[in-house]
């Protein structure tokens, strides 16, 4: 049912699967093909075998701007995962997971320190997903996201800012376990 | 984007204080007056080129075109000026580039002279970056190649990739002279051999080699081979250890392998496909690589299939089994996926199996290892939301007795004791789309004898399951699917128990059932795909009370399950065919579909919706601006998105693919439908038209020769149809999909009507009158013969009719007959006879109008109901009789032949009044009346348009009639019946209709019924008060 392979642009014309559901956000071109561009054995697929796209992975590899190189929320070398998402037929057979260690990979390779991503603290299952896989909430950011997602009386969601060490981090110095008691403000997370 | 696009770019620090504030805010005229006396004192000619750039800012054509002036001089005198002067003058034409002036012409070869000079300095890159971002692709290789001399040996490979990729990129741009382009194939192909046996040869490659050393590199080696060079280069080369798929995936790259295996795939190269997946899936198993890496279906299948192709393929076929039964070994440590893709490998090899292999006595019992298989897989899988996907193209080509087994013995025992009764729905709902899939299949039916004991047979073929007459497909079996799937639903449905645990289910087992209810309906109803064969309106050919009923029942489940993409997308598609537009749109709009997925969905609402239902054009916001804004956006600059961004990280392969990717969209076919939708859309409504379409900055590459591509992803639909068929969504639409041929002919059509509506300025008062006239006359008559000649040639291509709709084919056949006559019209001196040719094209303009008229207006007003359209036959008909659609209404389904029809129309009368204006225009500059057009020309014109007015004024009728027959009452009582069939009716034809009464169960009785027909009526109602303001002269 599924082939894993690297992204390419036509695979723009066939993401209906994922894109049409409501919790997978659809960007603008520039957007996807910055991460092809720069990024592209980061951008991985799963491909039906009619050629829709059930999943990908979108990531990066890097660090801060130096001008923050001593502001304590520097972040040293390490990827980040931009967006991941499973077609809603395709879930829980372990597309998600296989994705994310396929970046994993690519982070140790690279010599990242850590991989980290951001998620709407409401999205429980998403960070399920990912506390299974070893990641573990570093800090909140205040009212990250512009809107909620699902309630729409309120005008903004905070985000878990979530981590796991790669094998560079051998001491786990880019960890912690009490994450979801670090508040920032968005200003400070780039 | 660089910057310097914007602001203007800083001045040399050497420039005096004064000269800078000056430039900086913008006092053009003390910057010409300081930059003038600087000039003179200094000598440098830099300050002449602030003077020059401060000029072009100035209101005057002249001064505007200074800065070109300049630098068409250093072009032509082969001077390199420096940097700073190079982007002052860039700012200064920014405006121009693109449109009037070619970078290539222009700063292109200055930049590239100064990076010749200059290749060390870190600037020199900024040039090749400000000439990919124009795509300057000839500058660009240039500078490339002097940046790769100068850096040659460093570790920075980039330079030597740049120079190779830009040549090959230049070797198939249309940029590079057809000269040079074998020389640049060539030197890109050599460049690369050279690297690649360097690689070969060399025991470790340095970065500061000029060998092939990240996968990136070594990619883009195979796929310039692959255009430029031989086949049999190509697979020596992927058949070597070191640079060879096998090689590279050692070291965990899978790109080139996933590559190789594609390219060999069209070459037919089945023994080498073979030999690779082999090589590649043992690795997996004896720790060449990780195990699972290339354990793709894609993989297994190919292997499956280039074991049944080669020599020996009995012992390929045994050595597939054998190292797919090893990887089944050690499945346990995979994950779900990868188990899943061994389990769908199996039954991929199963299939290939010769069938002398599977089972000798394959015919005389079902239970064959295929079947077996199945049943293995499905025991696994069955309640995975993929299931049906998965299996389907395997049950579709079993023979029939397998298929007899599977439904009848495998599948209903494959619950054994299990009692669990959300497991059970789920199966049977699975059940249910097997059986629909199976009357997809041909092999379920027999053909018949057309005569049997002396009397003609009305249906071609037996159905192998019921024995009952069939036609495709087989009517009876669609019924008891049906039938059966709604006893199911309704079960459902009273369980509380089975109601609660469905949340933990994969899918709701209702929304299955519905889809097979709903598609059962809509086949019984007799909805066959809109092509050019199927003329009839949808009223004539369809059954409206099944249609009707299909209809209702998703959009009940739709309610009870909004958030289901592919019930929404079908509904969407079964509302526009019921000509309910704004409803249509109202269940499109939470789809979301917006920014990069626009191209390939938009289509699924957005094609041809002017000619259905112009009025939602007339919302609150421009309907298409979202598509219109993705494509300025992307597309508004020469260059790729992002380029620059691959080029600078070296993704060669991203660069090739962003390029092609970037050509595909420049040529989509939903970039044409954003144009001509609009464009029709606004001149119904008298709306100005900003920009001829053929000016248009989407259409700058497009002509007749260009391919347009058709983008439409029509992966989101349920299909339950099996391949053997058309796919769901042509049943859908209303007519033919987007294509080249459409495109191409509605991108004539519109400059066609941009030549007949041209106004010229209000003050534009030529000086020399004769002269211009001339030159207008000259060009107008190219362009119709231009015109005419294509539209003509796209007509006349073999695939063109099944592209279209018979009211498109007409209508752009009367555009093309339009442009010969005016052609005629035009040239046709005074004094000579006018050819008969004129004439016969007006004649057959006059007929192909009559045509779309008689197809419009003569739609009958009540239509086909079970009762009138079906053959009596005790089995199988649907025993229901119906309302009827009153006066004028069967047409609301039909407005795309209304718009046709009122757009050729128009077009006869644009045509005719273009004409006489010519006349007119001709009779005002020379008196004598020498150079008019023909008076008999002019009266077969008047004549024209007479008819044309006559037509146009019906069509305004038509709309007026609509509108009364629509706010009469009664209209939900009517729907109602014609959807369930009176209640007399029922009484009068004594056999209660069995169907009707089902999907009213299912639905939720009358009453939710009257609910959705009073939404039809109103969307048809809000159509046709678009209708209403559309202008008719
Ligand atoms: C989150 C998401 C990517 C998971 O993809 P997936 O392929 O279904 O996940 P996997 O099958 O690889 O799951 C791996 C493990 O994660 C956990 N997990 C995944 N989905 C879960 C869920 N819905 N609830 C609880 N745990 C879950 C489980 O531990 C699972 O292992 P298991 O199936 O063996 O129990 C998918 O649900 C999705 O696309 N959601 C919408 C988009 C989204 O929210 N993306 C994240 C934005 S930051």
């Amino acid at each position: 049912m599924a082939n894993f392979r690297r992204f390419r642009p036509d695979d723009l014309n066939k993401l209906s699967k994922c894109n049409l559901d409501p919790f997978t956000e659809t960007y603008d071109l520039g957007f996807y093909l910055q991460y092809y561009a720069k990024w592209p054995s980061l951008f991985q697929v799963a491909e039906d075998q009619h050629g829709n796209i059930i999943g990908y992975i979108m990531g990066k590899l890097e660090s801060s701007p130096d001008v923050y190189r001593f502001s304590e929320h520097y972040l040293p070398w390490h990827a980040h995962i931009t967006a991941v998402t499973v077609a809603p037929e395709a879930r829980r057979l372990g597309i998600g997971k296989l994705l994310t260690e396929q970046l994993e990979v690519a982070a140790d390779a690279n010599g990242a320190w850590f991989v980290d991503l951001f998620v709407r603290v409401s999205n429980h299952k998403a960070i399920a997903f990912y506390k299974s896989m070893g990641y573990s909430v570093f800090r909140v950011v205040k009212d990250y996201y512009g809107e909620h997602s699902t309630d729409p009386t309120l005008s903004s969601e905070d985000a878990y800012d979530m981590r796991k060490p790669m094998k560079r981090d051998v001491k786990r110095q880019h960890v912690r376990d009490d994450g979801e008691k670090h508040e920032v403000d968005p200003s400070v997370v780039w | 984007m660089a910057p310097y696009r914007y602001g203007p770019p800083a001045l040399k620090s050497s420039v005096d204080v004064q000269l800078q504030t000056a430039f900086s805010d913008g006092n053009w005229h003390t910057v010409i007056r300081l930059a003038t006396k600087r000039a003179s004192t200094l000598k440098d000619p830099y300050y002449e080129a602030i003077k020059v750039c401060a000029e072009s800012q100035l209101d005057g054509t002249a001064e505007k075109c200074g800065a070109l002036v300049a630098i068409d001089e250093l072009v032509k005198n082969k001077k390199t000026p420096d940097l700073d002067t190079i982007e002052l003058y860039e700012w200064a034409c920014r405006d121009f580039f693109d449109y009037d002036v070619e970078y290539a012409d222009t700063l292109g070869p200055l930049r590239a002279r100064w990076a010749k000079a200059n290749p060390s300095s870190p600037l020199a890159m900024q040039c090749l970056q400000a000439c990919l971002e124009r795509w300057d692709l000839v500058s660009a290789q240039q500078i490339a190649t002097s940046l790769d001399k100068a850096h040659a040996n460093t570790a920075d490979r980039r330079y030597m990739f740049w120079n190779i990729i830009l040549t090959y990129l230049l070797s198939i741009s249309p940029q590079c002279t057809d000269a040079s382009r074998k020389v640049y194939s060539l030197l890109a192909v050599r460049q690369l051999e050279r690297a690649a046996d360097l690689t070969e040869n060399s025991e470790k490659l340095e970065p500061t080699d000029r060998g092939l050393l990240t996968e990136e590199e070594v990619c883009l080696y195979y796929r310039v081979l692959r255009s430029h060079g031989t086949k049999e280069d190509f697979i020596s080369r992927v058949k070597s250890p070191k640079l060879g798929a096998i090689g590279q995936l050692k070291e965990g790259k899978k790109l080139l392998l996933c590559e190789t295996l594609d390219t060999l795939e069209t070459w037919g190269e089945w023994d080498l496909i073979y030999q690779l997946c082999r090589e590649a899936l043992s690795l997996g198993l004896d720790g060449g690589t990780t195990p699972f890496l290339v354990c793709d279906l894609q993989i297994w299948r190919k292997f499956a299939a280039a074991a049944s192709k080669v020599a020996d393929s009995e012992s390929a076929l045994g050595e597939v089994q054998t190292i797919l039964n090893k990887y089944i070994e050690i499945k346990d440590t995979a994950s779900a996926m990868y188990k899943k893709n061994l389990s769908l490998a199996l039954l991929e090899a199963t299939f290939r199996l010769p069938a002398a292999a599977l089972n000798p006595n394959r015919d005389k019992t079902g239970l064959s290892p295929r079947v077996v298989q199945i049943g293995l897989f499905l025991d696994q899988y069955f309640e995975r939301l993929s299931a049906f996907d998965d299996v389907k193209g395997y049950v579709a080509e079993l023979g029939f007795d397998e298929i007899k087994t599977l439904m009848e013995d495998v599948l209903p025992k494959m619950l054994g004791e299990d009692v669990d009764k959300a497991r059970k729905a789920v199966l049977n709902a699975l059940e249910s789309r097997l059986r629909y899939l199976l009357t997809t299949c041909p092999q379920t039916l027999s053909p018949q004898p057309s005569v049997v004991d002396g009397e003609t047979q009305d249906k071609p073929f037996q159905c192998r399951l019921c024995d009952n007459p069939a036609s495709i497909p087989c009517e009876s079996c669609l019924k008891k699917i049906l039938l059966d799937a709604s006893k199911a639903y309704k079960e459902i449905r009273g369980d509380k128990e089975l109601v609660d645990s469905i949340p933990r289910l994969d899918k709701d087992p209702r929304l299955d059932l519905a889809l097979v209810m709903g598609t059962s309906l809509l086949k019984l109803s007799g909805l066959r795909p809109r092509t050019t064969d199927v003329i009839r309106p949808l009223w004539q050919t369809v059954d409206a009370g099944l249609f009707l009923q299909a209809v209702l029942l998703l959009d009940a489940q739709l309610k009870e399950t909004p958030g289901d993409t592919e019930l929404r997308l079908l509904l969407v598609q079964l509302y526009l065919l019921l000509g309910c537009a704004s409803y249509a749109y109202q269940l499109w709009t939470p789809l979301d579909v917006k920014r990069t997925i626009q191209d390939a969905l938009s289509p699924l609402f957005f094609d041809r919706i002017s000619s259905l239902s112009p009025g939602l054009f007339h919302g609150t916001r421009p309907l298409m601006e979202p598509l219109r804004s993705f494509y300025s956006h992307n597309l508004g600059d020469r260059s790729p998105v992002r380029i620059w961004d691959a080029f600078s990280a070296g993704s060669y392969t991203s660069i090739l693919d962003i390029v092609r990717y970037d050509g595909n969209l420049r040529r989509s076919c939903t970039v044409m439908m954003t144009l001509v939708e609009e464009r029709r859309a606004t001149r119904c409504y008298g709306g100005k038209i900003d920009v001829e379409i053929e000016e248009h900055f989407l259409t700058e590459n497009i002509d007749d020769n260009t391919t347009l591509v058709n983008n439409t992803d029509y992966g989101p639909f349920p299909n339950l149809e099996s391949t053997h068929g058309p796919p769901v969504h042509e049943y859908l639409r209303l007519g033919p999909g987007l294509s080249n041929e459409r495109s191409h002919l509605a991108f004539l059509s519109e400059q066609y009507l941009d030549l007949l509506l041209y106004k010229p300025p209000k003050d534009y008062r030529p000086s020399k009158q004769t002269e211009v006239a001339l030159r207008d006359r000259e060009y107008t008559l190219e362009t119709l013969s231009r015109l005419s000649n294509s539209l003509t040639d796209f007509l006349h291509q073999p695939t063109t009719p099944s592209r279209l709709t018979v009211a498109e084919t007409t209508y752009y056949t009367v555009l093309s007959l339009l442009a010969a006559a005016l052609l005629i019209a035009l040239s046709t001196p005074r004094s000579d006879p006018v050819p008969k040719t004129l004439s016969l094209l007006t004649g057959s303009i006059k007929s192909a109008i009559a045509s779309l008229r008689t197809d419009f207006f003569s739609l009958p007003s009540s239509p086909s109901t079970a009762a009138s359209k079906m053959t009596p036959d005790k089995t199988t008909t649907i025993t229901r009789k119906g309302g009827r659609l009153p006066g004028v209404s069967p047409s609301l389904t039909e407005m795309p032949t209304f718009a046709a029809l009122r757009d050729a129309a128009l077009a006869v009368r644009h045509s005719a009044a273009f004409v006489v204006a010519a006349h007119d225009r001709e009779l005002a500059r020379d008196r004598s009346g020498r150079s008019g057009v023909h008076r008999d020309v002019l009266a077969e014109m008047r004549a024209l348009d007479a008819a044309a007015g006559k037509v146009l004024g019906e069509a305004k009728g038509h709309v007026q009639r609509l509108k009364e027959v629509l706010s009469e009452g009664g209209w939900l009582d009517r729907i109602l019946e014609l959807a369930f069939g009176g209640a007399e009716n029922e009484e009068e034809g004594g056999r209660e209709d069995e169907v009707a009464r089902t999907v009213e169960e299912v639905i939720g009785g009358r009453g939710a019924a009257e609910e959705w027909a009073g939404r039809v009526v109103e969307s048809w109602r809000e159509g046709v008060k678009g209708w209403g303001m559309v202008k008719m002269e």
